[in-house]
């Protein structure tokens, strides 16, 4: 099974937000839970981002296994087995994870696993402008981009 | 629940043209998304875009007519409303005559056609809108100069882009949509960027320019010295296509590289590796934005600009900037009946025999409107229709147009909130946003594109702004159709196709020719690139384009700097909102929750001043209260502050609008504007700028 991840090419995010609104609109959040944000600092942009990592810490934190690992490598959260202790945010080295106010239970980025089942792009992808949100493959697409892009 | 039906049409959430499809589900469009088929945008949308459903359905969304009374806003119906406008306005022409009714819109959102079809109608010259230092501005010194707006053409493949004054895949991206920059950029064009501030492509520019707010059109004239000097000019094309040449190039001497230097801060030898690198790489083109248009230099920024993509060869050219030819469609002009508004009513725009370029393409420059209101001079203003804008936030010397419309005897407005100014009226006329809109996008453009935004949705009892001043028109006896739909047919005809046969298609594109000036000449009295107008020479303005310096500025009133040290470079944009649009909307708010004034680090130090800190930024004229956020890409003699901040949050009825209004510090007079165009200084004045972190903040 392939591996399907995230990464932003960062050099090329200028600080649009598209990414984190097409997010929020996919996921039906409101105000509060960034799955995706950029942080800016102009000239300079700073994406916070779920990596989906190989080792994630968050679900190593998480004292329930609410957090979980797909066969193709997507890092998953069971909202309904979450007790909202944090414990992730914590662990998470990248800021990536989120809490959601409402529910009162840990949210993360899902890799739009719905549209990736549909063949689609995930939300945040689709409408980069500069195309610096990667997917997929990105141990093989993330250093064939830095090779051959400007 | 049903299944979602999805829709294709078009955005506009800024000047709008982005492919979108729209998911509907039973009556409601749940969410959109980029249409990857739009030739346009390719599938991105930007933040604002894809907000559009927190806009349409905002829970403080006016979805019904409303009147003024003295118990406050009362709810009523359509006829009510339209009704009372025209009685109204009957009864203003009856006793004053119908140029005594401005009829108003603010940047533009395609609707200027349906509008000035009913100021046309109506025969009130006085149409006030954004024009004078936005984009027609542009459009009116280019046609004088070319006979149309240059624009770069990216599919072309530009091995040189000069990214003028402009973030086009931040913000607003006019004609271009920022996705052929992009492009043609990651192609491997060599980049230039002219920006007062170290942006994101400043930061990925071969070359970055950054310049004194406000001087474009002295580093214009700066690149033509070196061109000249150098002989880096299509020898060719000034010889055989370029009117007044020998004259011009007497009045490049005017600007020696030092003087250029001096003037715009930009060191010279940057200029003239800039120029060269401009002049030699073939194509190139320069991509304008607003700033260069947003000062008393209008006119004379975009021509001398207009002059290198003429020097250079660029001109019409693959890759450069081309004069489009737009798909056959009837022109704004034509459809709104310019041509029935009669000398005699024409005669009477308020500054025209002034600022004639302006006059030329039929809008006002504010400045008349307010004084007409406030003055009655040369003659009242009684009435007025403003769609779609908010002057009281996005126009030079906000007090004085606060003033005017709390003044105006009868003002009736066409929008989606109750804004600051609408606030001051006394009928509210609820507008669609784009998703409840059948409408041949873009057509006002001039980039060879139109397309279909279809109605997904319609909510409460709103109107698209089409259909507002179709039904208004209507009753007060105008030539309209039936249906928006029917007068679609009529704007499509010379297509060939109805607006039912056009939707399906989802867009028409014009025939792309290049070097049409070989066959006929250019659109101008000589047939050539008028660098010497006689256009202008004709009205009396001087032929030849110069730099004159900005009003209040270090250079013109020394005097000021002991009170006000720095250059304030109003305006900066942000992605996620446009002009004054979009505060309520939760998604974009929280990305950016308060009005940001960027500063130097070392102006920080200086003033006091911690990141973060709430700040009063003060010019002769006003004051506004920013957050301060370091920077060290701008100059330390220059802050740069956001526009167009009023706060929806705040339920009183001046929502805040002169808390954090930058507009309260620019200025309007006369003697700062451009004198053909009515051009604003909106983007450079001296200010002040002092910590409040002591006084409660905001005090909001």
């Amino acid at each position: 099974m392939e591996k399907v991840s995230l990464s932003f090419y960062k050099k090329d995010c200028m600080g649009c937000h598209a990414c984190e609104i097409a997010c929020k609109q996919e996921h039906g959040l409101g105000v509060g839970p960034r799955l995706v944000r950029v942080m800016e600092k102009a000239p300079f942009y700073e994406p916070v981002y779920c990596h989906h990592c190989t080792k994630a810490p968050c679900l190593e934190a998480c004292p329930v296994e609410a957090i979980t690992r797909t066969g193709n490598g997507i890092v998953l959260i069971d909202g309904e087995t979450c007790i909202g202790c944090r414990e992730c945010l914590e662990a998470c080295p990248f800021g990536a994870m989120q809490f959601d106010a409402e529910a009162e239970t840990a949210v993360k980025c899902d890799l739009c696993t719905d549209r990736l089942a549909a063949n689609q792009a995930p939300a945040c992808s689709s409408v980069c402008p500069t195309r610096c949100i990667i997917w997929g493959d990105t141990a093989r697409k993330v250093p064939d981009r830095i090779a051959t892009e400007r | 629940m049903g299944e979602a039906l999805k829709i294709r049409t078009a955005c506009r959430q800024c000047h709008g043209g982005c492919g979108v499809i729209a998911h509907v589900r039973d009556g409601k469009v749940i969410k959109v998304e980029g249409d990857p088929d739009s030739p346009l945008s390719h599938g991105t949308l930007c933040s604002k875009g894809l907000s559009v459903t927190q806009l349409a359905y905002h829970p403080d969304r006016i979805l019904h007519p409303m009147k003024k009374t003295g118990k406050g806003w009362e709810r009523i119906s359509w006829d009510e409303a339209l009704d009372t406008i025209k009685e109204k306005f009957e009864a203003v022409i009856a006793e004053y005559g119908p140029e005594s009714i401005v009829i108003g819109q603010g940047t533009g959102r395609d609707y200027e056609s349906h509008l000035y079809r009913f100021a046309n109608q109506l025969g009130t010259p006085n149409v006030l809108t954004a024009g004078h230092m936005c984009y027609v501005s542009r459009v009116a010194s280019t046609l004088i100069t070319v006979g149309n707006l240059p624009i770069c053409d990216y599919d072309g493949g530009p091995k040189c882009i000069v990214m003028w004054a402009c973030n086009p895949q931040w913000t607003n991206p006019d004609e271009y949509k920022g996705e052929g920059f992009w492009r043609a950029y990651k192609k491997g064009a060599k980049l230039i960027v002219i920006d007062p501030r170290k942006g994101f492509l400043a930061n990925k520019a071969d070359l970055w320019l950054q310049l004194r707010p406000g001087t474009d059109g002295a580093l214009a004239m700066g690149f033509h010295q070196v061109i000249i000097e150098e002989e880096l000019y299509d020898r060719d094309f000034v010889e055989n296509h370029i009117n007044g040449w020998e004259a011009f190039k007497e009045r490049v001497k005017e600007y020696p590289i030092e003087k250029v230097e001096e003037i715009t801060w930009v060191d010279k030898n940057l200029i003239r590796k800039a120029a060269r690198m401009y002049a030699k790489t073939k194509p190139a083109c320069i991509h304008w934005g607003v700033p260069t248009e947003q000062t008393n230099n209008c006119t004379d920024c975009t021509r001398a600009m207009t002059g290198l993509m003429a020097a250079t060869g660029n001109l019409d050219t693959r890759g450069g900037n081309v004069l489009f030819v737009n798909p056959p469609t009837r022109t704004v002009a034509e459809f709104s009946r310019h041509k029935d508004l009669s000398r005699e009513q024409r005669a009477k725009r308020l500054g025209g025999d002034r600022y004639k370029l302006g006059a030329r393409v039929a809008f006002i420059t504010p400045k008349v409107a307010w004084e007409a209101i406030l003055t009655e001079k040369p003659y009242p203003l009684k009435a007025g229709l403003l769609c779609g804008t908010n002057p009281v936030s996005t126009r030079a010397n906000a007090r004085e147009a606060y003033d005017a419309l709390d003044k105006i005897d009868f003002l009736a407005v066409i929008d989606l909130f109750m804004t600051p100014t609408a606030e001051l009226a006394d009928i509210f006329l609820p507008a669609g946003t784009w998703l409840e809109q059948n409408h041949v996008a873009d057509n006002w453009k001039r980039h060879g594109f139109v397309v279909a935004r279809q109605k997904c949705v319609e909510i409460g009892e709103a109107w698209q702004d089409h259909k507002i001043f179709q039904e208004l028109g209507k009753k007060m006896g105008q030539e309209w159709w039936e249906t928006v739909e029917d007068g679609l047919d009529y704007l499509l005809e010379p297509s060939g196709l109805t607006w039912e046969e056009f939707k399906e298609k989802g867009y028409l594109q014009g025939e792309m020719v290049y070097h049409k000036y070989s066959e006929r000449g250019f659109s101008t009295p000589t047939g050539k690139v008028e660098l010497y107008s006689t256009v202008l020479e004709k009205w009396g303005f001087d032929p030849l384009p110069k730099y004159t310096e900005i009003p209040e500025s270090p250079v013109s009133t020394p005097e000021l700097l002991d009170r006000y040290p720095y250059i304030l470079n109003a305006g900066l944009r942000t992605p996620t909102f446009f002009h004054s649009a979009n505060r309520m909307m939760p998604w974009l708010r929280e990305i950016r929750p308060d009005p940001i004034v960027e500063i130097h680090p070392e102006t920080a130090r200086n003033c006091g001043i911690e990141d973060g800190d709430w700040v009063c930024i003060e010019s002769p004229r006003g004051k506004a209260r920013e957050r301060a956020k370091l920077n060290d890409g701008i100059h330390p003699k220059v802050v740069v502050a956001e526009h167009g901040w009023w706060y929806p949050e705040m339920r009183d009825p001046g929502h805040g609008w002169d808390i954090s209004n930058i507009n309260l510090l620019t200025d309007n007079s006369h003697e700062s504007m451009d004198p053909a165009m009515g051009a604003t200084n909106l983007r450079a004045c001296l200010c002040n700028i002092y910590s409040v972190r002591d006084s409660n903040g905001m005090m909001k």
